[in-house]
């Protein structure tokens, strides 16, 4: 049985060669996109969608808490960018930090509401909030411009000691976005090996069993919930950037359903790089089947369901079959010794 | 109070029509305790059926055709009514036989399973049928408007309201008076049991979840003339069903009832004073409720928890 909880080896060393892989890919993707026929612009939307889904993944597949209406936050993430940079100042980090600690707030105060709840009620809860969001989001129009989406949002330059970049030209902003992805998932890298990420991981296999060791568990539920809010808060704020612009329709629970997709056919249940897989596979998926057919869709999904019935594990779980027997053996080994 | 009477009976009409939509979602999580997500697309389905059948749209020219287009709009109207539902719960059995490799895993998986199916569905029927908005005819008897209490009313809602309680009253009779209601409760209570009993479990799941998908098709029919006719209809559906399972509580068959009809007069009140934010009082109701009870109004304990 395969699960998220299987030591995984060098789990306590910072870098990984899992994270240098990333990093290579991640830093010559430009060079290479254009030549297999993609552009620079699905690069840029993958690692934001990265951003999201493996800050989802801590959410989803560490603590075990099925949220479907995580799109709000990517949402709220984005508006705020788009009207710091439009109320306030015309800045870089200034709109990041808000649609960060913004999502973060809406992630608090919706997880005090879900964090003593669990299974159905919590999924329906998500939705509830989700739907509030959305809701909210057409309805204020004087804030947000309702459906029309609020438009113009600038992409601030960035300011580097000795050199300013502009972020107006894709690989520049490319690159922008792809060292905060890198710098972040070192960051839930540590935070899932951490002692905290180690209870996070009780609370999915037995939520009382995790009580009666002394943990007040909602109160990691909590933390779990406004730490996957505010990674879907960056990835707002750099999707506004990418944009230039923000719409409620990443808010609503058919845009929520489809992270929860991305995660579980990559293999999010399984494998911290699960959410890696799923990105990439849902976005090339889009570009190469929606380019052949306008019913891409449904081959997407057809492809969910049967994934579903036969292989919930995703595609990191596939992988993980694929391994030679004994490099199986040995990582057994290293986790009873 | 009287500006108001309206919009009570508004609400009060609405919510007899979410009892509809919820009670084929009610069935199957109740007995399955599956979350069919697919809910939604089960109930566009059966109106698109029935679209066909009235219409006849593939062999308009055939003979058959002809001579069925040639009948007056009632009896294609009723005949729709009748074998679209059929259609739809076939379409239902279909996804319970993919849904038996979740059974005995964490609900989870029945939740996703049904959301991918849901987007299936929903890309077959902008292949099958195109994306635009489209019309179910109904029979000039229950079209038009009519005078109520000094007020007008559309003659179609009273004869959809009216539906919905034959409807809910049919599906109550047939759980709680037939010897086969006994047995899909007893398979909801104890599987175990009811397998030693020497009753087929197997079938009997094949056959609630083409019920329960044959009554979304049915409130699909039923609710399309009011709400429009699109691909993407099912995903304003299954919401509201959803909500009202949570609130009123898994298992509770009036739970559910009383909470579509709360839900019902909840939109309709708030209707009459900000009209833009009527369909999100329910979500606000909703989380009001399920605050302070976590199993809703009438809820029982279920897996679906953990």
């Amino acid at each position: 049985m395969m699960t998220l909880s299987n030591i995984s080896p060098r789990s306590q060393q910072l870098i990984t060669p899992q994270i240098i892989l990333l990093a290579a890919l991640l830093l010559s993707a430009p060079l290479w996109l254009t030549a297999i026929g993609l552009y620079h612009y699905i690069g840029l939307e993958i690692v934001i969608w990265l951003i999201y889904a493996m800050g989802f993944n801590l959410l989803f597949g560490y603590t075990g808490l099925h949220s479907f209406g995580h799109g709000a936050y990517l949402g709220v993430g984005a508006y705020a960018f788009g009207l710091f940079q439009q109320e306030i100042a015309v800045s870089l980090w200034g709109g990041l930090i808000a649609a960060v600690a913004i999502a973060g707030l809406a992630g608090i105060i919706v997880g005090l509401f879900l964090s003593h709840r669990r299974g159905l009620y919590f999924a329906l809860l998500s939705i509830a909030f989700g739907q509030i969001f959305w809701f909210s989001a057409i309805k204020m129009r004087w804030l947000t411009g309702g459906e029309d989406g609020l438009l113009n949002i600038p992409r601030p330059e960035l300011n580097l000691i000795f050199t300013k970049v502009d972020l107006n030209d894709n690989v520049a902003f490319y690159y922008f976005a792809a060292v905060i992805l890198l710098v972040l998932v070192i960051l839930l890298w540590r935070l899932v090996h951490s002692p905290f990420g180690r209870i996070l991981q009780a609370v999915r296999q037995n939520e009382m069993r995790a009580s009666f060791a002394g943990y007040e568990v909602w109160r990691f539920k909590l933390a779990a919930f406004t730490i996957s809010a505010m990674f879907a808060g960056m990835a707002g704020g750099l999707l506004a950037m990418a944009q230039q612009s923000a719409y409620p329709d990443v808010m609503a629970v058919h845009q929520s359903g489809l992270v929860v997709m991305m995660v579980l056919i990559g293999g999010g249940l399984i494998s911290f790089w699960g959410p890696v897989l799923g990105v990439i596979l849902y976005f090339v998926a889009r570009d190469v089947l929606g380019g052949i057919t306008e019913t891409w869709l449904l081959w997407y999904g057809l492809m969910f369901v049967v994934m579903v019935m036969f292989r919930p594990e995703g595609i990191a779980g596939v992988l993980q079959q694929l391994k030679p027997k004994s490099a199986k053996d040995a990582s057994i080994r290293r986790q009873v010794a | 109070m009287t500006q108001l009477a309206p919009h009570i009976f508004n609400g009060l009409t609405l919510g007899l029509l979410f009892a509809l939509i919820a009670l084929g979602f009610m069935l199957i999580v109740g007995v399955m305790e599956v979350i069919n997500l697919a809910h939604g697309s089960l109930f566009a389905l059966g109106a698109y059926f029935a679209l066909t059948l009235i219409g006849m749209d593939p062999i308009a020219d055939t003979g058959f055709g002809q001579w069925w287009l040639g009948l007056p709009l009632a009896p294609r109207y009723i005949a729709a009514l009748m074998f679209a539902p059929v259609l739809a719960g076939g379409i239902g059995m279909l996804l319970e036989l993919c849904l038996r490799r979740t059974y005995g895993k964490a609900p989870l998986y029945g939740l996703l399973l049904t959301f991918g199916a849901g987007i299936v569905i929903e890309e077959i029927i902008r292949l099958g049928w195109g994306t635009g908005e489209q019309y179910l005819q109904v029979p000039q008897a229950i079209n038009g408007a009519t005078f109520f209490l000094g007020s007008i009313y559309s003659k179609y809602k009273f004869f959809a309201a009216g539906f919905s309680v034959f409807a809910i009253l049919g599906v109550w009779a047939f759980l709680e008076k037939t010897p086969y209601g006994a047995i899909i409760k007893a398979g909801a209570h104890d599987s175990e049991m009811v397998r030693a009993l020497g009753y087929d479990l197997s079938k009997l799941r094949l056959l609630v979840f083409g019920f329960g998908a044959a009554l979304a098709g049915l409130a699909g029919i039923v609710m399309v003339p009011i709400w429009g006719l699109r691909p993407h209809v099912g995903i304003d559906v299954v919401i509201p069903a959803f909500l009202i399972i949570a609130l009123g509580g898994v298992g509770s068959f009036w739970g559910a009832v009383f909470a579509s009809i709360l839900v019902g007069l909840t939109v309709g009140v708030t209707g009459a004073y900000a009209s833009a934010w009527s369909m999100m009082s329910m979500y606000v109701l909703l989380i009001l409720v399920l605050g302070f009870r976590a199993r809703g109004l009438f809820g029982r304990a279920s897996a679906l928890e953990n």
